[in-house]
C-alpha cells in the first residue's frame, strides 16, 4: 500500500495521467467547436507537475525500482517544458489544418508520463514499462495526422524499430535477470561474468537506438521528417531527455558496481559510439537543404555530445561535472529544438495536403529574405541556430562548454578534440539557414502568419535560449544540485 | 573604479536593446540614437584613460570587477585593464563613432538592424579585451563573430556571402581548438579560468606547452592573419561594407595580436621563446608577401586589405623580438594600423559611395575634383607608408630597431626583410595615390565628383589629429603600454631563466644585444650567464 510519501513523490507523473485521462474523457462529450481548451488544459496540467516537482520527496519508490532524486525531478522539468511548449505549438499547428482534436494532447501527456517515469527509473522492468508508454505515444503522435503517405510510413518505420531495439532492451534484461536474479539496476553491483556483459551490451544497444546513436539512428531522418511538427518537436525534446536520463543511471551503475573493468571497456564502447554519432551525425547534416531533415540529423550530433557528457559522468573524478553537464545540455537542447520547430512549423508548406511535393516543403530556400518580411521570426530562427552550433552568447554554447568542460575534468581529451572539431561542421549547416534568412533576396509567396500560440511558443523558446546564455548560472547550480540517489 | 569600466562595456549593448524598440521606419533615429551612444561609450571611457596609473608600482590590472558569473562551472566575470589592454579600449571606443557616422548615408537597407549590429559588436570587442577570465573571454571574442558575420553578410557587396562565411567559418574553426587548450587550462590551473590565477599557477610539461601554445596562436593567428592564414581577409575586406572594413581593420584584427600578447605568450612563455623564430619567420614572410600583393591589386580596398597583412606581420615582429623596443612598437603600430588603416578604408569608401566602383582603374587625376579629399587621402597614406612625423613612423621604427637589436637568431636579416615592407608600403600606396588621385582626369564620370561633406569632414577630423598628434607627441602612449611591455618583458625573461636551468649552455634569448649597440663585438667574451634587465629603462621611448 503506497504511503503519501509515496504519491508524493509519484504526483507530477501522476498529474500528467490525470491530464491524460480527462483530455481523453473530454473528448467523448465535446462538439467539435468547444476544443480551444485543450491544449491550454494540457499546458496547465504539464505546469501543476513541473509545480510538483520541487514538493516531491526525496526517496526510493516500489522497493528500489524508482527514485524520486533530484536527478529525476529536473528531467521531470525538461519533459513538462517541452511539453507544454509543443503543445503550444500543436494548438496553432493542428488548427490551421483542422486536426484540433483531444487525442493529440492526451497521447502527449501520456508520453510525458512515461518519459517522467523513465526519468525516475532504477529498474530495467520499470525503465522497459516506461519506455513503451513513452514509445507507444510517441508513435502514435507520429502517425496523428493520417493524412498522406509521409505520416503513416513514418510512424510504421518507427514502430517497427523501435519494437525491435525493445525486444533488444527485453532480452537484455532477461540476461541480465539470469546474471544477478534481479531487474535492479543496482544488482549489478559484484555481479560479472559473460552473461552479464551480454546483457548489458544488448540493453545498451536498445537505449541507443532511442537516443539515435550512431549506428543505431537510422530510423531519425525519416521518423522526423515524416512526423508532424509538433509532434517532432516532443520527440526531440523529450524522448531524448528521458532516454539520456535512464542511460545515464544505467551507465552510473555499471561502473559503481561492476567489477570488470566498466570504466575501461565501457569508456571505449561509448567513446567509439560516442565519436562516430558526433561525426556521422555531422557529416550527414551538411549535404541537407531541407531544414527539417537537417534537424534531424542534427538531433544525431547532439546526442553525441550529449554521450561525451555521460562519459565524463562515468568517470569517478568528473561524476559531478558530467552529470550535471548533461542536465543543462538537456535543457538548452530542449528548449532550442522545439523553438526551432515552432518556426519550421510556420514555415512549412501547408497545401494542397501534408504530402504533395513535400520534397520541398522544408527546403533552405523557403527561408529566403524571411530577415526583411518577418524580422522578429527570423531573428529567433537564427538565435536557435546559433545555439545548436554552439556559438555564445545562447543556452547552446553554455550546455557545449559544461559538457566539454566536464569531458576535459575526466581527461577525455580526444572526446574533446573531436567534439570541437565536428561543431564546426555545425556551424556550416547552421548558418546556411541564416545564410537564406538574412542575405538571399525573397523568392517565395510571402509567409503565413504564425498562429499566436505558436508565436508565444517561438518568443518564449527564444527568450529562454538568450537568458540562458547571458545567465546562466540558475540553470547550471540547479543543474549542480540535481544529485542522483541510486 | 570598476564600474566605468563595466559601464563602457555593456553601455553599447544597453544602447542596441533600446534601438531594438525604436521604430523601424525611423532610420535618422537609429543613425542618431546609435552615435549618440557611442559617443557617450567614449566619454565615459575618457575616463579610463585619464584615471589609469601608468606608474610603476601601480597594479597590473586596474578598474577590475571580479564577480562569480557561472560559479558552477567555474567561471567569473573578471575584467579589468592593462595598459595595452586600455589603448585598445581607447581605440575602439574612439573608431565606433567615426563609423557610425560614416555609416550614415551608406546604409539605406535596413539601417536599424545595422546599427544594433554595430553596438552588439562594441560591447563583444570592448569585452574582449577587458576579460580576465579565460572562460569570459572566449564568449566575448566568439560574440564577435555573430554582428561581424552580419555585416559583411547582409550589408557586404556582390560577394558578400561567400566571404563572410569563409570569414566565421576560418575564425570558428580555429578558435575551437584555443576552447580546447583554456579547458586544459583550466583543469591544470586547479580548476579555474581565472588568468591572473591561471597564469602563475599553471605548469605544464613542455611538449603540452607547445600544443597549448599552437592552439592559442592558431586562433590568434587566424585573427591577426599571419601568412598563410590570412586568406578569409582580402575576401572579407573587399565585401564588407565600409563601417565594416574599418571595425575589422581598425579592432578586430588587433585581436589577435592582443591574444598573443596577453595570453598565448604569457601562458606559456618556453613554447613561446621556442617558437618565436617560427612566428618572426612567417611574419617577415607576410611583410613582404602582403606587400607584393598589395602592388599588383586593380581593388582599392583589396590593395588595402593587402596591406594590412603585411602592416600586421610588423605588429608580430616586433612581439617575437622580445625586446623593449620591439615591444612597445608592436604596441604602438597595433594603434597606428587602426588609425591609418582605418583611415584609407573611410576615404575608399567614401569614393566607392560617389562613383560606385572600388578599381583603381576606373578613377585617375580627381584631385582637382576632390582636393580635400586627395590632402587627407596623402596625410592617410604619409602615415601608413610611416613618414617621419606621423604616426606610422614611430611604430615602425621601434619595431625595426628593436628586431635590429634582439636576440633573434639573424636578427639582422629579419630587421632588413622586414624593412623591405617599409619600402615596399612606399611604393605601393604612393602609386596608388598617384593612379587615383593625379595625371589626366579622362573618365567623363569623374568630372563631377563632389569633394568632402561637413559629415565627412567629421568623419575623418578625428583620424587627422590621431595620426599627427601620435606622430609628434607618442610618449603618453607609450608611457601608458609601459608597464604591460616590462611585465611581459620580464615574464619572458624568467622563462629564459628556468630554461638555462635546465640547459645551462644556452644562449641569451630575450632582451637586446649589447654588442650590437656598441658595434664592437670581443669575440671572446661569452655571453653573460644571467643577461642585465635590458627593459628597465628601455632605452627606446622617445628615440623618435
Amino acid at each position: 500500500m503506497p504511503s503519501g510519501q509515496d504519491i508524493a513523490a509519484l504526483l507530477p507523473f501522476l498529474l500528467l495521467v490525470l491530464g491524460a485521462l480527462v483530455l481523453m474523457l473530454s473528448e467523448v462529450f465535446l462538439r467539435s467547436g468547444g476544443r480551444g481548451y485543450q491544449s491550454g488544459l494540457t499546458i496547465a496540467f504539464a505546469a501543476a507537475a513541473a509545480l510538483a516537482v520541487p514538493f516531491a520527496p526525496q526517496q526510493v519508490l516500489f522497493g528500489g525500482q524508482a527514485v524520486s532524486d533530484g536527478f529525476a525531478g529536473f528531467v521531470t522539468m525538461v519533459v513538462c517544458a517541452g511539453l507544454a511548449l509543443s503543445a503550444l505549438l500543436g494548438r496553432g499547428w493542428l488548427e490551421t489544418r483542422n486536426m484540433e482534436r483531444g487525442e493529440y494532447y492526451a497521447l502527449a501527456l501520456f508520453g510525458a508520463s512515461g518519459m517522467v517515469l523513465l526519468g525516475m527509473a532504477t529498474d530495467l522492468l520499470l525503465a522497459f514499462i516506461a519506455i513503451e508508454v513513452m514509445s507507444l505515444a510517441v508513435y502514435s503522435l507520429a502517425a496523428y495526422p493520417r493524412r498522406g503517405q509521409r505520416p503513416p510510413e513514418a510512424a510504421f518505420k518507427y514502430f517497427i524499430l523501435g519494437s525491435f531495439a525493445s525486444a533488444i532492451l527485453l532480452y537484455g534484461s532477461a540476461l541480465y535477470y539470469g546474471a544477478t536474479g534481479s531487474t535492479l539496476l543496482s544488482a549489478m553491483r559484484g555481479g560479472g561474468g559473460a552473461l552479464l556483459a551480454a546483457g548489458l551490451s544488448l540493453i545498451l544497444v536498445g537505449l541507443a537506438f532511442k537516443v539515435a546513436a550512431v549506428p543505431f539512428h537510422a530510423w531519425t531522418p525519416d521518423v522526423y521528417e515524416g512526423a508532424p511538427t509538433p509532434a517532432t518537436a516532443f520527440m526531440a525534446a523529450g524522448v531524448k531527455a528521458a532516454a539520456f536520463a535512464f542511460l545515464t543511471r544505467g551507465v552510473l551503475a555499471m561502473v559503481a558496481g561492476t567489477p570488470f573493468a566498466v570504466g575501461n571497456e565501457l569508456g571505449g564502447v561509448l567513446g567509439l559510439l560516442a565519436v562516430l554519432t558526433m561525426v556521422v551525425g555531422n557529416l550527414f547534416a551538411l549535404p541537407q537543404r531541407n531544414v527539417k531533415r537537417m534537424l534531424a540529423y542534427s538531433s544525431i550530433a547532439q546526442a553525441g555530445y550529449l554521450l561525451v557528457g555521460v562519459i565524463a559522468a562515468s568517470r569517478p573524478e568528473s561524476r559531478a561535472q558530467g552529470t550535471s553537464a548533461v542536465l543543462v545540455y538537456l535543457a538548452a537542447y530542449a528548449v532550442t529544438v522545439i523553438g526551432a520547430f515552432s518556426v519550421l512549423a510556420v514555415m512549412e508548406k501547408r497545401e494542397p495536403t501534408p504530402d504533395a511535393g513535400s520534397a520541398d516543403a522544408w527546403d533552405v530556400s523557403r527561408f529566403a529574405g524571411l530577415a526583411s518580411r518577418r524580422p522578429w521570426l527570423a531573428f529567433a530562427m537564427a538565435i536557435f541556430m546559433l545555439s545548436l552550433a554552439g556559438v555564445p552568447p545562447t543556452a547552446g554554447f553554455v550546455a557545449k562548454l559544461s559538457v566539454f568542460q566536464a569531458a576535459a575534468g575526466a581527461k577525455a581529451w580526444g572526446l574533446v578534440v573531436v567534439g570541437v572539431l565536428t561543431s564546426i561542421m555545425g556551424v556550416y549547416y547552421y548558418l546556411r539557414v541564416v545564410v537564406a534568412m538574412y542575405m538571399q533576396p525573397a523568392e517565395m509567396e510571402e509567409p503565413a502568419a504564425a498562429p499566436p500560440t505558436v508565436a508565444i511558443a517561438i518568443a518564449v523558446a527564444a527568450l529562454l535560449v538568450v537568458v540562458v546564455g547571458f545567465s546562466p548560472e540558475p540553470l547550471t547550480a540547479w543543474a549542480r544540485a540535481a544529485l542522483l540517489r541510486m | 573604479m570598476g564600474t566605468l569600466l563595466n559601464v563602457v562595456v555593456f553601455l553599447p549593448l544597453v544602447g542596441a536593446l533600446v534601438a531594438a524598440m525604436l521604430p523601424k521606419g525611423e532610420a535618422n533615429q537609429h543613425r542618431t540614437w546609435a552615435l549618440v551612444v557611442s559617443l557617450a561609450v567614449f566619454f565615459v571611457s575618457l575616463g579610463l584613460w585619464f584615471g589609469f596609473d601608468p606608474s610603476r608600482g601601480a597594479p597590473e590590472f586596474q578598474f577590475e570587477t571580479n564577480v562569480p558569473w557561472i560559479a558552477s562551472l567555474g567561471i567569473g566575470y573578471h575584467v579589468g585593464l592593462d595598459g595595452v589592454a586600455l589603448l585598445l579600449v581607447m581605440l575602439t571606443t574612439a573608431l565606433a563613432p567615426v563609423v557610425i557616422l560614416s555609416a550614415w548615408k551608406e546604409i539605406e537597407d535596413r539601417p536599424k538592424e545595422f546599427y544594433i549590429a554595430l553596438l552588439f559588436l562594441e560591447t563583444a570587442m570592448i569585452g574582449t579585451f577587458a576579460a580576465l577570465d579565460l572562460a569570459l573571454f572566449y564568449v566575448f571574442y566568439e560574440a564577435i563573430l555573430i554582428p561581424m558575420y552580419l555585416l559583411i553578410g547582409v550589408w557586404g557587396s556582390e560577394n558578400r556571402v561567400y566571404a563572410t562565411v569563409k570569414f566565421f567559418l576560418y575564425t570558428f574553426a580555429a578558435s575551437v581548438l584555443m576552447l580546447v587548450a583554456i579547458l586544459y587550462v583550466y583543469v591544470n590551473a586547479g580548476r579555474t579560468f581565472d588568468y591572473v590565477t591561471a597564469r602563475n599557477t599553471l605548469q605544464v610539461t613542455p611538449a603540452v606547452g607547445a600544443l597549448l601554445f599552437g592552439a592559442f596562436a592558431l586562433a590568434f593567428a587566424v585573427k591577426v592573419p599571419m601568412f598563410p592564414l590570412h586568406t578569409w581577409l582580402p575576401d572579407a575586406h573587399t565585401e564588407a561594407p565600409t563601417a565594416g572594413s574599418v571595425i575589422l581593420a581598425g579592432v578586430l584584427l588587433k585581436m589577435g595580436t592582443f591574444g598573443f600578447f596577453r595570453y598565448a605568450m604569457p601562458l606559456f612563455p618556453e613554447a613561446a621563446l621556442r617558437y618565436r623564430g617560427l612566428i618572426a619567420g612567417l611574419a617577415v614572410f607576410g611583410i613582404a608577401y602582403g606587400a607584393l600583393m598589395s602592388l599588383v591589386q586593380k581593388d582599392m580596398k583589396r590593395l588595402v586589405a593587402y596591406s594590412s597583412v603585411s602592416h600586421l606581420g610588423f605588429v608580430m615582429l616586433g612581439m617575437m623580438a622580445l625586446t623593449a623596443e620591439g615591444l612597445t612598437g608592436s604596441v604602438y603600430q597595433m594603434l597606428n594600423h587602426g588609425v591609418s588603416t582605418g583611415g584609407l578604408f573611410l576615404i575608399v569608401g567614401m569614393l566607392k559611395e560617389r562613383r560606385h566602383t572600388r578599381l583603381i582603374s576606373d578613377y585617375g587625376g580627381i584631385a582637382k575634383q576632390v582636393p580635400w579629399l586627395a590632402t587627407l587621402f596623402v596625410v592617410v597614406t604619409m602615415s601608413s607608408v610611416g613618414l617621419p612625423g606621423t604616426n606610422g613612423f614611430v611604430g615602425e621604427f621601434l619595431i625595426l630597431s628593436g628586431t635590429w637589436l634582439s636576440r633573434l637568431p639573424s636578427a639582422g636579416l629579419f630587421a632588413a626583410l622586414g624593412a623591405t615592407g617599409v619600402v615596399l608600403g612606399a611604393v605601393y600606396m604612393l602609386t596608388l595615390v598617384q593612379k587615383v588621385y593625379f595625371g589626366p582626369n579622362h573618365n567623363p564620370a569623374n568630372r563631377h565628383i563632389p569633394d568632402l561633406s561637413v559629415r565627412e569632414a567629421f568623419v575623418l577630423a578625428p583620424v587627422i589629429v590621431a595620426i599627427v598628434a601620435m606622430g609628434l607627441a607618442p610618449q603618453p602612449m607609450l608611457q601608458i603600454a609601459k608597464p604591460s611591455v616590462d611585465r611581459l618583458m620580464a615574464r619572458m625573461t624568467a622563462a629564459e631563466q628556468r630554461l638555462r636551468e635546465a640547459a645551462p649552455t644556452l644562449r641569451p634569448l630575450v632582451g637586446t644585444e649589447p654588442a650590437a649597440i656598441a658595434f664592437a663585438r670581443p669575440p671572446a667574451v661569452p655571453a653573460p650567464a644571467v643577461p642585465a634587465p635590458a627593459h628597465g629603462d628601455a632605452p627606446a621611448h622617445g628615440s623618435h
